[in-house]
C-alpha cells in the first residue's frame, strides 16, 4: 500500500493505517527531536504533540508536498515553540539564581572537544543551529530545511555558512584536526 | 564556484564530530504510541473546545469595551454613561465565567511548563534545583486550590485534573530530593498528568495560547 493510501485510510479512521503512518514515520521525528531537545523526555513529548496535531490536521494535507515535509513542518514547529518555552521558563529561574550566586566564583576545567562542541551548537542563533542540525546532522536537503522552517532555500544555506563560519571560530582551537 | 568561506576539510570533520552532538537514544514507539493514545482519548474527554477561542477573545474585546464604557463614564456625559452600565450588567455573568476559563488556561499553560522543566530537570540527575521546584510548586499550589473554589473548578473534567495537579504539586513541594523526585515523576507518567494538562490547554490565537504566560 503507498502512503497516499495509507492516509486516505487514516482519514476514514482506520486505526491501523494511523500505526503504520506512525511507524513509517516516528524514527525521523523522534531524531530530530531529540536533536534539537537534547532531552529524551522533552523529545519524547514533542514526539507525541508531533503526531497528535498531525493526526488532527490530517484533513487540512492536500498533498501538494511529500507527507514527510509536512510532518516535519509540524515537528519544527512544536519543538522550536515547545523549547523557547522551556528556555524562558529556564531563563527566568536561572535570573534569580544568578542573583543569589553573586560574588561567589567557580572554576571550570579545560573543556574537550565534545564539551567546546556542545556549547558552540548550543551558542548558535536558533536559526542557524536548527538549520545546522537539521542538514549538517540528520541529513535533510535545503529543499526540505526550506519548508520545514518557512524560509527560503537560499536562506537555509545562508544559515548553515553562517553557522558553519562561527563554529569554526568557537573550535578554532582544534583547527590540528581537521587540518590534517 | 567554491565560496571564499567554505572549507570542505573542516566541513567533513564538523560533520563527523557533530554525530556525538545529542545523539539519539532508540526511538521509544511503544511508549510514545501509547501516551499518544492516551493523550488523544483523554483530548476527547476535556478538550476545551475551539468556540471558546473565539469566545474568549470576543470576552475580552467585551472587557475592554467595559473598561472603556467605565473610564468614560466618568466623563460628564450621563446618557452615554446609563447605557454603558446597562451593558455592563447584561454581560457580567458571561464574562465572569470566561475570564476564570482564560486564567485556567494561563494557569495550566504555566503548570505544564514547570513540570516538563521538572521532569527534564530529573532525568538530567540535577540536584541544584530541589529548593527553586519546590518554591515554584507551592506558588503554583495556591493557584491550584484558587482554581479549585473558583467557577473554573465547576466543571468536573477540569476539576479531575486540578486535583491530579494538587497532588503533585504537593509532593514537589515537599520533596527532599533524589528518590522522592524519581517516585513523583513516575507518577507523574503513571497518572498521564502531562498529556491531560496538554490536551486541556487549546491551541489557538494568543489571548487563549497565553503565548508569554512564563
Amino acid at each position: 500500500m503507498d502512503e497516499s493510501q495509507l492516509i486516505a485510510r487514516v482519514r476514514a479512521g482506520d486505526s491501523a493505517a494511523e500505526r503504520a503512518l506512525y511507524d513509517a514515520h516516528v524514527d525521523r521525528v523522534y531524531r530530530l527531536a531529540f536533536r534539537l531537545a537534547g532531552d529524551d523526555a522533552l523529545a519524547q513529548d514533542f514526539t507525541q504533540e508531533t503526531f497528535i496535531r498531525a493526526f488532527d490536521r490530517l484533513g487540512t494535507f492536500r498533498g501538494d508536498a511529500a507527507f514527510s515535509t509536512w510532518l516535519h513542518t509540524i515537528t519544527t514547529t512544536v519543538v522550536l515553540n515547545g523549547l523557547r518555552k522551556v528556555k524562558r521558563f529556564r531563563q527566568r529561574e536561572a535570573d534569580i539564581d544568578d542573583a543569589h550566586d553573586i560574588g561567589v566564583t567557580q572554576r571550570h576545567a579545560e573543556p574537550d572537544l565534545k564539551a567546546r562542541l556542545k556549547q558552540a551548537i548550543d551558542n548558535l542563533p536558533e536559526g542557524y543551529r536548527t538549520v545546522f542540525l537539521m542538514h549538517d546532522v540528520e541529513g535533510y536537503t535545503h529543499e526540505e530545511i526550506g519548508v520545514a522552517l518557512g524560509v527560503e532555500t537560499g536562506t537555509s544555506k545562508a544559515q548553515l555558512s553562517r553557522a558553519r563560519a562561527k563554529l569554526r571560530v568557537a573550535l578554532s582551537d582544534f583547527a590540528g584536526e581537521w587540518v590534517t | 564556484m567554491m565560496d571564499q568561506h567554505e572549507d570542505p576539510k573542516f566541513e567533513h570533520w564538523l560533520k563527523d564530530v557533530a554525530k556525538s552532538y545529542h545523539a539519539p537514544h532508540p526511538t521509544p514507539r511503544e511508549a510514545i504510541w501509547k501516551r499518544i493514545e492516551d493523550a488523544r482519548r483523554n483530548k476527547r474527554v476535556i478538550e476545551l473546545r475551539p468556540w471558546m477561542r473565539w469566545a474568549v477573545a470576543a470576552a475580552a474585546v467585551l472587557i475592554l469595551g467595559v473598561g472603556i464604557g467605565r473610564w468614560t463614564a466618568r466623563q460628564p456625559a450621563p446618557s452615554s454613561r446609563a447605557t454603558t452600565v446597562a451593558a455592563a450588567d447584561s454581560t457580567t455573568s458571561a464574562q465572569s465565567d470566561l475570564i476564570y476559563q482564560m486564567a485556567a488556561t494561563q494557569y495550566l499553560s504555566h503548570t505544564e511548563a514547570f513540570l516538563t522543566s521538572f521532569r527534564a530537570d530529573v532525568g538530567s540527575h540535577g540536584t541544584s534545583n530541589g529548593a527553586r521546584f519546590a518554591r515554584q510548586a507551592r506558588d503554583l499550589l495556591s493557584t491550584t486550590r484558587l482554581m479549585l473554589d473558583s467557577p473554573a473548578g465547576r466543571d468536573q473534567r477540569l476539576r479531575s485534573l486540578l486535583e491530579d495537579l494538587e497532588l503533585v504539586l504537593v509532593q514537589i513541594s515537599q520533596s527532599q530530593g533524589g528518590h522522592d523526585r524519581d517516585l513523583i515523576t513516575q507518577g507523574m507518567n503513571q497518572s498521564n498528568v502531562l498529556p491531560k494538562l496538554r490536551s486541556a490547554i487549546p491551541a489557538g490565537p494568543v489571548p487563549v495560547r497565553t503565548e508569554g504566560a512564563l
